[in-house]
């Protein structure tokens, strides 16, 4: 039995909270979370530090909500959707009829490495839509990003304002048409000088040895070798199903590593690719899940000369 | 790659120029002489011009006269050239070892151009079994051996279908090695690097190493495997399940561990080298 807006929904009920002040942040969450416990629901809050003490301070004495760690929940988008997933199944087993959660993106995902959590906000319409879960994500209008505000109205479905309306968003559109889109994929600056290793057609054992041979610099040995894998991985899809000529090359900053693999082809055909494990047997997408759980950064692009996938290992890009 | 391994050595030898493996079959029995084994030269001719040629070879004149070195055909060896019966040759060559050791030499070295006997698909696979158990064979036996393969007739591939299951090889480009190692270690080592590009040929050699669980488990050490990727771990939990038993993974790095996390493998257990 649904409660709340949610009530006669089935599946995901993924609404945005768009606030401009603490207040009206405070205004949407509290009577959702208290309404939640009330109904002896599954009551998760996995904000960050700042906007989850306010909460934690708002609710009234003794609210059996559970407060999740928003930096561990929300450390990369695709291990995000596994540990939800596995999350929500475990509830429902436990007989859960409704969920709810408040979360946020961290403030570092808002800047360079945002097109990553914006796939993220679509997959998971379709990712959650197994399960009752009435979620909310918190965007604070006052420093996050036009842009960023643009794809959060194209990927949640409703609002939930301070006033207590559900209003659905004019600019949503399927995730199945939201992950198609071509994203833009500026440069990270560590791109502007010529990388240290730039191969064509390498088999993935030899693109292992150039990143070893190129060294971990500050990385830790645990991020290295997960770097190691998703570069084994990419360049094993790029021979394997993109098309010729293959291009693998790396550029090593003070504190991370950038790596790129190109082919002429146009990329996976699964637009839920990286973020969701393979379905019905997509050809290399067990591989790109596995790429986006073992980097710190991974975005693609498609144009006219084929298909790039950029791997961030170390301090992405505006962290 | 090629590997310190003094107590277990065995080692695989694929050449493409025959006087170049006559060299380095030699210099492998001299050392054997030198450590007071008993050493064959297995040779896929006719024995004796090969003796007649290391009469006159240092250090082998005096052993080939007392019988510390001996040349021998294939067909003395390994009873014939057709398809050899890998529980057999173990038998044989552990008989063999153990007469050694009897007359007084610390242990048996063979060195053996192999290549008749490895020709066909069929001749491959008993072959490639034999490897595996002589391996285990090793284990409590003084034996060693260099076992040869023409690469100009036999073809990269083929030779590489046999060298994964030695401890050691000269092949460069091949990434991965299985092969029985002292029981306290594990049922096999699982050594090198496995990604696509040597995918089949790891899952025909795990087919031929034909592991059998101790107490429910396939241990692998996996100390010196510095790479595996997810298709290969799937493939080992299939192979487990299959036996009915877990595959350990044992003193593996970290990532292998994270790697088997990510995708929840029932069969798999990773033990994280300290």
């Amino acid at each position: 039995m649904r409660t709340g807006a949610a009530a006669g929904r089935t599946g995901y009920f993924h609404e945005a909270v768009c606030y401009g002040s603490d207040e009206e942040l405070l205004a949407v969450v509290v009577p959702f979370l208290v309404g939640g416990v009330e109904a002896n629901e599954p009551t998760f809050v996995a904000l960050g530090e700042r906007t989850g003490n306010l909460v934690r301070a708002a609710l009234p004495a003794d609210t059996k909500v559970e407060f999740l760690s928003g930096g561990d929940v929300y450390g990369r988008p695709t291990a995000a959707i596994r540990m939800y997933r596995q999350l929500l199944a475990d509830l429902v087993a436990d007989g859960a009829t409704q969920i709810r959660i408040i979360g946020e993106v961290p403030s570092l995902g808002l800047g360079p490495t945002w097109d990553w959590w914006a796939r993220y906000e679509s997959a998971i319409n379709r990712a959650y839509d197994d399960w009752p879960l009435w979620s909310m994500c918190a965007y604070d209008t006052r420093t996050t990003a036009p842009g960023v505000l643009a794809d959060v109205a194209a990927t949640h479905p409703c609002f939930a304002t301070a006033d207590g309306r559900h209003v659905p968003s004019g600019d949503y559109v399927a995730p199945e048409t939201f992950l198609r889109q071509v994203r833009p994929m500026p440069p990270d600056p560590i791109q502007a000088a010529p990388p240290l290793v730039d191969l064509l057609g390498p088999t993935a054992a030899q693109a292992r040895a150039a990143v070893h041979q190129v060294g971990q610099g500050g990385l830790p040995d645990d991020e290295f070798d997960d770097f190691v894998v998703a570069v084994s991985e990419t360049v094993t899809n790029g021979l394997r199903h993109g098309r010729p000529p293959v291009r693998f090359r790396v550029w090593v900053g003070a504190d991370r590593i950038v790596a790129t693999v190109s082919d002429a082809g146009s990329g996976p055909q699964d637009p839920y690719a990286g973020l969701l494990p393979s379905a019905n047997g997509t050809p290399g997408g067990l591989g790109l899940w596995i790429t986006h759980q073992s980097c710190n950064h991974v975005t693609y692009h498609r144009d006219a000369e084929g298909f790039t996938l950029r791997l961030t290992a170390g301090r992405p890009l505006g962290a | 790659m090629l590997t310190d391994q003094p107590r277990y050595r065995h080692l695989c030898w694929a050449y493409d120029d025959p006087a170049g493996f006559m060299t380095h079959a030699v210099e492998f029995l001299r050392a054997g002489l030198a450590a007071g084994e008993r050493v064959w030269f297995v040779v896929s001719g006719p024995a004796e011009p090969v003796r007649d040629q290391l009469l006159g070879t240092r250090d082998f004149a005096d052993a080939l006269l007392s019988g510390a070195a001996q040349v021998r055909s294939l067909d003395g060896a390994y009873g014939s050239t057709a398809t050899i019966d890998p529980a057999s040759q173990v038998t044989a060559y552990r008989s063999a070892t153990q007469e050694a050791v009897a007359d007084g030499y610390t242990g048996l070295r063979v060195a053996a151009d192999a290549t008749e006997l490895v020709r066909t698909p069929a001749q491959r696979d008993a072959f490639a079994r034999y490897e595996q158990r002589v391996n285990e064979m090793m284990r409590t036996e003084a034996f060693r051996a260099m076992c040869a393969y023409d690469r100009s007739r036999l073809g990269e591939p083929a030779v590489a279908e046999l060298a994964c299951l030695h401890p050691e090889h000269n092949l460069g480009q091949l990434l991965f090695r299985l092969y029985a190692v002292p029981l306290r270690q594990g049922q096999t080592a699982l050594a090198g690097e496995l990604d696509p590009s040597n995918h089949d040929l790891f899952r025909t050699a795990l087919d031929r190493a034909d592991l059998r669980p101790v107490e429910d488990e396939l241990v692998l050490d996996a100390h010196g495997l510095r790479f595996l990727d997810h298709r290969a771990l799937i493939h080992l939990s299939e192979y487990a399940r299959d036996r009915h038993a877990t595959v350990v993974l044992r003193a593996a790095r970290p990532g292998v561990a994270r790697l088997a996390a990510l995708l929840d493998l029932p069969d798999v257990r990773v033990e994280v080298a300290r």
